[in-house]
């Protein structure tokens, strides 16, 4: 009988531990360096702590904590995110709900906008101007949402268009300078005189593809900004006339030419650029790595982004990060401003661009960094995105956005559908998510 | 009597710990869903959830997105259950007829269920590639190169056959488990009568298997409705939404446009629809086997 009891019980503790959620209430001395007299702030990021990146981050939390021993303490915490994107997001959402928000998380610079509009973060206390002047203009612009500044980040990032040297040379074609990029019909110029050229290497001009995903919006809003277009209205609410607009819908049909002339495969081609089989390539800052690292044959130049035919000279080169923002939760905004900045400033840009090679996002840490003096390619990333860097659009209703961008691409651009009714479909669809703002 | 009752609370104590993690994970969030389907519920604002009545429902049925991934997900289903169904079936027999290497045969077709789903999307992202090897064998046979995952029209063919090669395993196993379980003596008498190959097989194999090919098609039919992993991994639902299935369209609508509620509605049209096939799918063989009597 005894054993029975024994056995019940232990079945029902089994049963308690599953369900016993942990309650947080951290006292001063419960963690190491949390000591008395100190506030208490916790941080969540979105990374695993075994990684190159996760070290930056608790590096900056330890260098924190002694600049700022006996005043504040801060304490991270690594929620990673999972194949899919999960994962920290739905832990945000949870809290949310919970109310259980740490006093600073990261958030990723398209979901600022909406994280704001839902009172999830609040804007950071004041900065000295001294103090703002340290940030890139996209980091700031990104960051600041109806007027007030919400997020900082220790990264920033940008898009190239690359070339190949040996083919651009063969072709006897010269890079403009970067303030005067090829226009949309001058690079079409351009690919009509590399078709031949590259038709007998069994390539393209240009390797280029329309992923699903954030890629697309984030490598091809340059055309619609510099062709006089946008995506949404200032305060982020108002998209008809503005998404589905002629400009917009002419320079959807300009990707279209580039397919049916076929300067750029219709399917994507794993490869042909670093293989030596397409001129050009728009890809992320770290391709300039991988082409280093892994594709030394290739002779890598970087090229001003194209822009419209009109374009007024403003910014509109790709931007746009993870950053670091104080939760509406938190009760001491100073203390979590103080973080934000630490989180984002020079020594943490310099320690993750040592560990992952993702760019600063401050002009202390480029003047720093060697590679971005020296080396030309890293040199002309630095200038595109210091000169004309935009931040992506700031509309609470960003993932809709984003991803009726890509589809409207897609179906224009490969299927051969009308420009102009796809962007008022697309138009409408987010016009059907922002209504929950505009009403309340 | 009292043996009895001390057994009862042993039994309930070892089930308890079962039963609370179903009602935590499975029964609540199951009540959850129903609840949220009425309501505006959106992840970044809780607070400011209200019952909507049925708004969710209306909004669903006008949704061309909602509509053509539910045609895409009966494409799926459409392709998949037979292929895989006959394909595991005739696997199976091969497999029970071949003489050597059986073993090897077996874990062979069966290895593609131990992988993960995401590994062999990966997999097959390479076979399926414009240069991949399908196009270079395609290409010597003078066949110009198809783009697969890469067209709206190919897209869904592609996954489907991609996902019969991956789950015909396990069916498979299952189907020979019952091959191997008919009484040897049915095909020796029918040899006496000298019955042909086709004979043995339509009137004593089929029947035979007839209750294990229904778990086998109900399994497959419900599996092909929760088409989510292979879509993303490969074209994340395009081109053009060819491949955007209902469970995709639930998981994109509650996670990354943050829409619970409407997300919450999807999920118990999805549920109502498999009920309702499964329900028909139980009568049509129910019926089969009361004609038979």
């Amino acid at each position: 009988m005894k054993k029975k009891l024994i056995c019940a019980m232990s079945a029902f503790s089994i049963a308690t531990v599953c369900m016993t959620g942990c309650a947080k209430n951290i006292k001063p001395g419960e963690i190491d360096g949390y000591d008395e007299g100190e506030q208490y702030l916790n941080i969540w990021v979105h990374s695993i702590e075994e990684t190159p990146e996760g070290e930056a981050y608790r590096d900056a939390v330890e260098r924190f904590n002694k600049a700022y021993n006996g005043k504040y303490f801060a304490d991270i915490e690594f929620i990673p995110r999972n194949d899919s994107g999960g994962g920290y997001s739905d832990k945000v959402n949870a809290s949310v709900l919970s109310g259980n928000l740490p006093d600073v998380l990261t958030v990723d610079g398209p979901n600022i906008a909406a994280y704001a509009a839902n009172g999830i973060i609040q804007p950071l206390a004041p900065l000295s101007d001294e103090e703002r002047n340290e940030y890139l203009d996209s980091i700031l612009e990104q960051g600041t949402y109806n007027d007030q500044l919400y997020a900082l980040g220790a990264m920033e990032s940008s898009v190239g268009l690359y070339y190949n040297k040996d083919i651009i040379a063969e072709a006897g074609i010269e890079i403009p300078d970067p303030d005067d990029p090829w226009t949309f019909t001058e690079f079409l110029e351009i690919l009509e005189q590399l078709k031949l050229v590259m038709d007998s290497k069994n390539g393209y001009p240009l390797d280029m593809t329309f992923p699903v995903g954030e890629a697309s919006i984030y490598y091809y809003a340059p055309f619609i900004w510099s062709n006089g277009g946008d995506f949404v209205s200032e305060d982020g609410l108002i998209v008809d006339k503005i998404f589905n607009s002629e400009k917009n819908a002419y320079t959807m049909s300009y990707f279209k030419g580039l397919v049916d002339k076929q300067y750029m495969s219709a399917v994507p081609i794993e490869n042909l650029f670093e293989s030596g089989r397409a001129a050009f390539k728009f890809d992320g800052a770290w391709e300039v790595n991988t082409i280093y690292q892994s594709y030394p044959d290739v002779n890598l130049g970087v090229a001003p982004y194209i822009v419209g035919d009109d374009w007024d000279g403003g910014n509109y080169t790709p931007t746009g990060s993870w950053t670091y923002a104080a939760s509406s939760n938190t009760e001491n905004i100073e203390g979590a401003t103080e973080l934000v900045k630490w989180m984002s400033g020079v020594e943490s840009g310099l320690m993750l661009f040592e560990k992952t090679k993702s760019l600063p996002s401050t002009y202390k840490a480029y003047e720093q960094i060697d590679l971005f003096a020296k080396d030309e390619n890293y040199k002309a990333l630095y200038e595109q995105l210091r000169d004309y860097g935009h931040p992506r659009p700031k509309t609470p209703a960003y993932p809709q956005l984003s991803s009726m961008f890509q589809q409207s691409l897609e179906n224009i651009a490969l299927s051969g559908k009308d420009a102009e009714e796809q962007l008022d479909k697309a138009k409408e669809r987010i016009n059907d998510k922002l209504e929950r703002y505009i009403r309340g | 009597m009292k043996k009895r009752r001390s057994n009862a609370v042993m039994g309930m104590s070892f089930f308890t710990p079962a039963l609370i993690l179903m009602i935590v994970f499975l029964f609540v969030p199951m009540l959850l869903t129903v609840i949220y389907s009425f309501t505006d519920y959106f992840a970044l604002s809780p607070d400011n959830t209200h019952f909507v009545g049925i708004e969710n429902f209306k909004k669903i049925f006008k949704d061309e997105l909602f509509t053509k991934s539910f045609w895409n997900t009966v494409g799926f289903v459409a392709i998949i259950v037979p292929l895989q169904g006959l394909g595991a079936l005739g696997l199976a027999i091969l497999v029970n007829k071949v003489a050597h290497f059986k073993k090897y045969f077996k874990v062979a077709f069966f290895i593609p269920v131990v992988m993960s789903l995401a590994v062999v999307s990966t997999l097959w992202m390479q076979i399926y590639s414009p240069e991949g090897i399908i196009n270079t064998i395609l290409g010597h046979l003078g066949i110009d190169a198809q783009p697969f995952i890469h067209s709206a029209k190919q897209a869904l063919p592609s996954i489907a056959i991609m996902s019969v090669w991956q789950g015909v395993g396990y069916q498979m196993i299952i189907f020979l488990g019952g091959l191997q379980a008919i009484n040897p003596a049915l095909y020796e008498a029918a040899e006496m009568d000298h019955a042909s190959a086709w004979q043995k097989f339509k009137d004593i194999t089929l029947p035979e298997l007839k209750p294990l090919c229904i778990f086998v098609f109900i399994t497959i039919t419900i599996g092909a409705f929760r088409m989510i992993v292979q879509p993303m991994v490969m074209t994340g639902g395009g081109p053009s939404n060819s491949t955007y299935t209902l469970v995709y369209d639930i998981y994109e609508t509650g996670t990354v446009n943050w829409e619970i509620g409407l997300s919450s509605a999807m999920a118990v049209v999805f549920v109502v629809f498999v009920i309702i096939l499964t329900i028909i799918q139980n009568v049509l063989t129910r019926d089969k086997e009361e004609k038979k009597k």
